[in-house]
């Protein structure tokens, strides 16, 4: 177990180049490349010193080298800074704060989609391949990544939300003095733990068809990544050994080989994770969902320059923070794996 | 068995070649058979688009929200008013905002508009109007309840095969246009990505050593990223227009080129035939044009395919975002964003429709690049 | 010794591919006798290890079984409908594969692939008793009985090939065909895998198929051989006679190629000229004619009959029959 903690250690440090090419990569955007970003989050005609002042709040004014160093400095503090607008002075960490745990909540029950729908679907076409299944689901993989997410939000909310109204469509409960007590933000499993059923059963309802939405944007690539794992230990010795056996087959593939071929799927979850956070931006704005995503577009609009440099950061930490975490859930649970 | 079996002979014809594939490589052929097809369609939509287009995609046309197969027209006149013919001058009741208010200007007619009073026909019997201009598709159930009307003549005006947006603007005629707009994006945008990321992967590749792993760093953590997050970082800095929206997209793309050429490379260069060339004295430029290159294009394809696949998705993804093309211009994912605000009231087919396109085109560009890379690169574990 | 357990008639697995059907294993038909060690012989490719996997009904496709028939235990194994045949895998008919390595699955324990298999063919043993069965049995192939918490990475490629050996013991099972079960083992290892299986062979009164490309395996430890060259069988006889007293040119070809055995008689060591033949496009006649230093016209027109020329010992060849006109 001790060469697992130095694994821990080292892959941990190989982090810290990756946020840093990340966090560089953000400077250059928003700072480097051509376009002022104060300038157009103000009205035209606004006086040359409103102008001069915002620059010099925000530190643009200083050369570049300084600007960088100051922001690695701040980003060092998890200091992003305050807002510009639409109310200047907020603080940029607190308000992604407020609007991560929606994102949390978003992101994990789409997970559990994805990998119920993606994964058993997958299994199955490679239990089955080449049969009428096999070829529907490899074409349902192409044709559902074929499928903004976005509008296949807007025909659930079209078919399920408008038309037979079992969910409603917008936000992530009916009212706020609805919602749950605070503790981890997740608005399910607060009312959960608080035992507030009417909160659940409401959160649940409008977590319904988001996760949805998410979820099976996200299944073809992990119905398309099991089948083609499934199919690699499906043709290994130790599955034709253990059907040689006479281990009943629906054993040998959906738990010996099905087991086996989870290991590299894990892997895989760190780069798709990029694809559920694009994919949760563009849920959030289908279903109004307060997270971080629709917070991002939000100042956007607003040009809220601090917050959009925050919230990319946010994202860029997340994507790196849960690569590592892939990584070393894999080197625990696959037992020949020990750095 | 005292005779040698023959073997199955190729077959030389055009046809039998194509059937010959599908033996060869099943469902992956259709794949890319259906793909291209599709794509061959939707070019000749964005090339033929003046021509096949029946309205302007960005002037109003009819009334808001006109269903699909609407927009055709019907006077209605009491049968003891003597009109025969729909005459211009002639005085229409009509609703206001709607098709029939648009048509009648457009035909001559002098429309009165009513927004509030539902009866159009009451207006007409109290003089106010000489006949009733309404939908085609309600003249039925009119005449039924008013016994004292006939129709004039046949149904006129626009149709609408789609129907119409919030803003009366023929949707089909949008998403004819809007392919010009989503493909020039799309294709702009790989254009760039393989401009620059190709380069760098042979460079990165051939020469080794800390540019590569330099570079190679930057590329993982970018590509790392999550796409859309990135090209809306600098679409927000860029601003809008189709080369800046195809810069955006193009910076998400760059590692994919980048990191497909070099693992090409690496594998391509221990090849003997690379080695040979190098004993022989060949120059590293030469071994760089003349034989690696060469190499890495058949996979070119098939990533450049994939991967305007997933530029249109990008650009819509941006567009709906309120971050893509600005309007007028025509823009399937701008519509989807407009349509969204009155999707609650049941209005479908404002974004039904360039859903279905993005999909469409997506999926042509899809099924292409898979069924190809399949082909070209059979993977073992579909033997 | 006499009394036959399993009885291959006319057997053919063909294998359907894009060039056309490829027949692996072609009308061969051998018997086994109960508490004999059949050694199964011949070039990588020939078609035993497909063989192996048919006499378990476990050909992938696109190959199959396409005729034939395998009397096993009095039952025609062709005739079983594919639950009767799972239950009799394992049960019945245990297999032992080529590569330690590989054939374990890594994320099972050793104790559990044990367990498993004891459990799903005698559902009414507990876990306990299953475990303290596979317990007494490691201990008997020389593991201590606490390696059974490993899993199959924890273990040497040795002991891995006898857990393998210990499954198909757990139940007793009338027939074990290991496929090449010593290629992947070093020297050592393999030497002493040998003794083993010999051991078990007198102690459990083992019934084996022992498929092998390395004639010194067999002539350690088979009762009889079998000899197959393209998809049919050569040469089938007893060890003794079959190594000196040849009757196929093959066989002959294939002693005089392993050093160990041959060279005392003075004799030089040689290689077979000429590679296997394609099996998509097999010569036609005998399928040795090609390669055969004593090949006659006949060899190349007429595929030759099966004849018995010495009691138990018979080949397919032109050199022991009379040409028809």
């Amino acid at each position: 177990m001790r060469s697992l903690g130095r694994y821990l250690l080292i892959r941990t440090l190989l982090t810290i180049p990756m946020i840093f090419v990340l966090v560089t990569l953000v400077f250059l955007i928003l700072r480097v490349m051509p376009g002022d970003p104060v300038k157009s989050s103000i009205r035209p005609g606004a006086p040359q010193e409103y102008i001069d002042e915002i620059r010099h709040t925000l530190g643009l004014d200083k050369p570049l080298y300084v600007q960088y160093g100051d922001y690695l400095w701040d980003l060092l503090h998890f200091d992003l800074g305050t807002t510009l607008s639409p109310v200047r002075g907020q603080s940029v960490a607190k308000q992604i704060w407020e609007h991560f745990p929606a994102t949390l909540e978003l992101a994990l029950a789409g997970m559990f989609v994805t990998a119920v729908v993606g994964v058993g679907m997958g299994a199955y076409a490679a239990h089955h391949r080449r049969s009428v299944a096999d070829y529907s689901l490899r074409l349902y993989a192409i044709i559902i990544y074929a499928i903004p997410v976005f509008w296949l939000g807007l025909m659930f909310q079209l078919i399920f939300g408008v038309w037979l109204r079992w969910f409603p469509i917008a936000g992530r409960i009916s009212s706020l003095a609805m919602a749950p007590k605070h503790i981890t933000g997740l608005y399910t499993l607060d009312s959960l733990l608080t035992g507030n059923w009417a909160a659940f059963k409401d959160s649940m309802m409008h977590l319904a068809l988001p996760a949805l939405t998410l979820g099976l944007y996200l299944s073809g690539v992990f119905v398309r990544l099991t089948r083609s794992n499934m199919l690699q230990i499906l043709k290994m010795d130790f599955v034709t050994a253990a059907r040689a056996r006479g281990i009943p087959e629906r054993t040998v593939v959906y738990r010996h080989a099905l087991k086996n071929a989870l290991i590299p799927i894990i892997t895989m979850m760190g780069l798709q994770f990029a694809l559920l956070l694009a994919g949760a931006v563009l849920t959030e704005s289908t279903f109004s969902w307060p997270g971080l995503g629709r917070f991002l577009v939000e100042r956007i609009t607003y040009r809220d320059f601090p917050s959009i440099q925050g919230a990319v950061v946010v994202f860029a930490l997340l994507v790196a923070s849960v690569s590592l975490l892939v990584d070393v859930l894999y080197a625990w649970i696959d037992p020949r794996i020990r750095y | 068995m005292t005779k040698t079996r023959k073997l199955r002979e190729e077959p030389t014809s055009l046809m039998g070649r194509l059937l010959r594939g599908a033996y060869w490589y099943g469902a992956e052929w259709y794949w890319t058979v259906t793909g291209g097809i599709l794509l061959v369609l939707i070019i000749a939509i964005t090339i033929f688009a003046p021509v096949i287009s029946p309205y302007d995609p960005i002037t109003t046309v009819g009334g808001p929200f006109e269903r699909p197969g609407g927009g055709q027209v019907v006077l209605l006149a009491p049968k003891d008013s003597g009109i025969t013919a729909v005459q211009k001058g002639l005085k229409v009741a009509v609703f206001y905002n709607t098709t029939a208010a648009i048509v009648a200007e457009k035909y001559g007619l002098t429309p009165r508009p009513y927004q509030v009073d539902k009866d159009l026909f009451a207006k007409v019997r109290a003089g106010e109007a000489q006949a009733v201009l309404i939908a085609a598709r309600d003249a039925a159930q009119a005449l039924a309840d008013h016994q004292d009307f006939v129709q004039v003549g046949k149904p006129f005006g626009p149709h609408f095969l789609l129907g119409t947006d919030n803003l009366g603007r023929d949707i089909l005629s949008r998403l004819i246009w809007g392919a010009r707009a989503v493909l020039a994006v799309a294709i702009l945008s790989a254009l760039f990505s393989a401009a620059v990321g190709v380069p760098l992967g042979l460079l990165s590749g051939f020469f080794g050593g800390w540019f590569d792993r330099v570079l190679s760093l930057i590329m993982d953590s970018v590509y790392s990223f999550p796409g859309l997050i990135l090209a809306i970082a600098v679409a927000a800095v860029l601003g809008t227009g189709v080369v800046n929206i195809a810069i955006a997209i193009s910076v998400v793309y760059i590692p994919t080129y980048f990191r497909m050429t070099r693992s090409q490379v690496l594998s391509i260069k221990e090849e003997l035939y690379v080695e040979a060339a190098r004993a022989l004295g060949a120059k590293q430029r030469e071994i760089l044009g003349m034989y690696i290159f060469p190499n890495v294009i058949s996979t070119l394809v098939v990533v450049f395919s994939l991967n305007v696949a997933d530029a249109i998705l990008t650009e819509a993804g941006l567009a709906f975002l309120g971050l893509g093309l600005q309007p007028p211009t025509p823009d399937w994912g701008f519509d989807l964003n407009k349509g969204k605000a009155y999707l609650p009231r049941g209005y479908w087919w404002p974004i039904t429709f360039p859903g279905m396109m993005i999909t469409l085109v997506a999926l042509g560009f899809s099924l292409l690049g898979e069924g190809l890379g399949e082909i070209l690169n059979p993977r073992l574990t579909e033997e | 010794m006499t009394e036959p357990l399993l009885q291959v008639e006319h057997l053919t697995v063909t294998y359907e591919t894009r060039q056309g059907p490829v027949r692996a294993v072609d009308d061969v038909s051998f018997t086994v006798y109960r508490g004999e060690v059949l050694g199964l012989v011949g070039e990588s490719g020939c078609g035993k290890s497909t063989l192996g996997m048919a006499l378990l009904r476990m050909v992938r496709p696109p190959g199959r079984i396409s005729s034939g028939r395998m009397i096993f235990q009095g039952r025609d194994l062709m005739q079983l409908s594919e639950g009767e045949m799972r239950k009799l895998r394992g049960r019945h008919i245990s297999m032992v594969f080529q590569d330690p390595m590989t054939s374990l699955n890594p994320l099972q324990r050793i104790g559990d692939h044990i367990v498993e298999t004891i459990r799903t063919h005698e559902p009414q043993v507990s876990k306990k008793e299953a475990w303290e069965r596979a317990a007494q049995l490691i201990q008997r192939l020389g593991i201590s009985p606490d390696r059974l918490k490993d899993y199959p990475h924890q273990l040497s490629g040795g002991m891995r090939q006898r857990i393998m050996i210990g499954i198909g013991l757990a139940l007793n099972a009338d027939l074990i065909i290991a496929d090449e079960p010593t290629t992947s083992l070093d020297v050592i290892v393999e030497a002493q895998f040998l003794d083993l299986l010999r051991e078990l062979r007198d102690e459990f009164n083992l019934t084996m198929i022992l498929i092998t490309h390395n004639i010194g395996v067999v002539a350690e430890l088979a009762d009889r051989v079998a000899v197959m060259y393209a998809g049919r069988m050569a040469e089938i006889g007893p060890v003794h006679d079959v190594f000196h007293r040849t009757l196929h040119p093959y066989t002959r070809g294939l002693l005089a190629s392993v050093p160990s055995i041959r060279l005392e008689d003075g004799l030089e060591l040689e290689t077979l000229s000429g590679a296997p033949p394609s099996l998509l496009d097999p010569p036609p006649g005998c399928r040795f004619h090609p390669r055969c230093p004593q090949a006659k016209p006949v060899c190349a027109q007429r595929v030759p009959a099966w004849q018995e020329i010495h009691p138990g010992h018979g080949t397919a060849c032109w050199l022991y029959a009379e040409e028809e006109a």
